[in-house]
């Protein structure tokens, strides 16, 4: 009983950890200038990275809002599901006290890497201001 | 070709039937084949090497019977046991929050560790592994080196700001 609590303790502090920060960014509004660092990448080069408008999207998931969240990027709204059901594998592993077996297959992680150099590169094209933040 | 057929296809009954009455220098069927002309060439061929594999120890008995036919263990697999932490989660964080090269860098090698792993590289995987976290690790600091830059650089403003206000007249 208690190695099953501990070996449930991952999951649950990331779980728990996910909930303050969706909780702190759907409070406090990342709209308004001043309440986050502005990201480095844009503030150095003037073009927008992968990431931005990430935190604008979060919020707006917070508030169920999500045409919204999929304006600000549309890749961390992609990701929610995907890291949903990685958790819930990781929780079910925890709690049967299991080893990971699984890698994900190759094509999978390269493909993934293939999307966001391409989402980084089509948001900061001209005509393409849809994707950008 | 048809020499092929009979040495392969048919399992010892057949062989040591053929085998014995003309050869008597030894009870194993490869020592037959061997110096006949025929034989040369199917076992040049990939096929028969391909297909019986498993097959083929207990046809032949004795692993020293054929020096050199076989790699030793040829590894096409993902090897037992757990696969070690591709640190994707933590690479693709710092990428997105940090947004830095090394981030990118860091899901290069993420990636690399489930290629190599899946194709039984397990020295290889858990290196690219290192270097996964490695990377995720030095662009999170880089990211906080960033951040203090970033700090200095509106209090700098802020300073001059004030500095120029006082001295305006």
């Amino acid at each position: 009983m208690t190695s099953a609590v501990r070996r449930l303790a991952g999951p649950a502090a990331a779980a728990a950890l996910a909930a303050a920060v969706v909780g702190y960014v759907g409070a406090v509004d990342p709209n308004q200038a001043g309440h986050y660092p502005t990201c480095p990448f844009l503030f150095v080069t003037g073009f927008y990275c992968p990431g931005c408008g990430s935190l604008r999207a979060i919020h707006a998931m917070a508030h169920l809002d999500l045409l919204t969240a999929v304006d600000r990027n549309p890749l961390t709204v992609a990701a929610v599901p995907l890291l949903l059901w990685t958790w819930l594998r990781w929780t079910r592993r925890a709690a049967r006290g299991r080893a990971r077996t699984w890698a994900a297959p190759p094509w999978a992680v390269w493909s993934l890497l293939g999307v966001i150099l391409g989402f980084w590169l089509l948001r900061n094209l001209p005509g393409l201001e849809w994707l950008a933040p | 070709m048809r020499a092929c057929g009979s040495v392969v296809v048919p399992l010892p009954p057949i062989l040591y039937g053929e085998v014995t009455p003309m050869s008597t220098d030894g009870p194993y069927p490869p020592s037959a084949p061997e110096p006949d002309p025929g034989a040369p060439a199917p076992y040049g061929q990939p096929a028969p090497y391909g297909q019986p594999g498993p097959a083929q120890p207990p046809a032949y008995q004795q692993p020293g019977a054929y020096p050199g036919g076989y790699p030793a263990q040829p590894v096409y697999g993902a090897p037992a046991g757990p696969p070690p932490d591709n640190f994707l989660v933590w690479a693709i964080l710092s990428t997105v929050l940090c947004c830095l090269p090394l981030g990118i860098v860091s899901i290069v090698y993420a990636a690399q560790v489930n290629d190599k792993w899946l194709r039984g590289d397990v020295a290889g995987a858990t290196e690219s592994a290192r270097k996964a976290k490695q990377f995720a690790i030095w662009s999170a600091g880089v990211q906080a080196v960033v951040l203090v830059l970033i700090g200095i650089f509106y209090v700098g403003i802020f300073a001059l700001a004030l500095g120029t206000a006082s001295t305006a007249p």
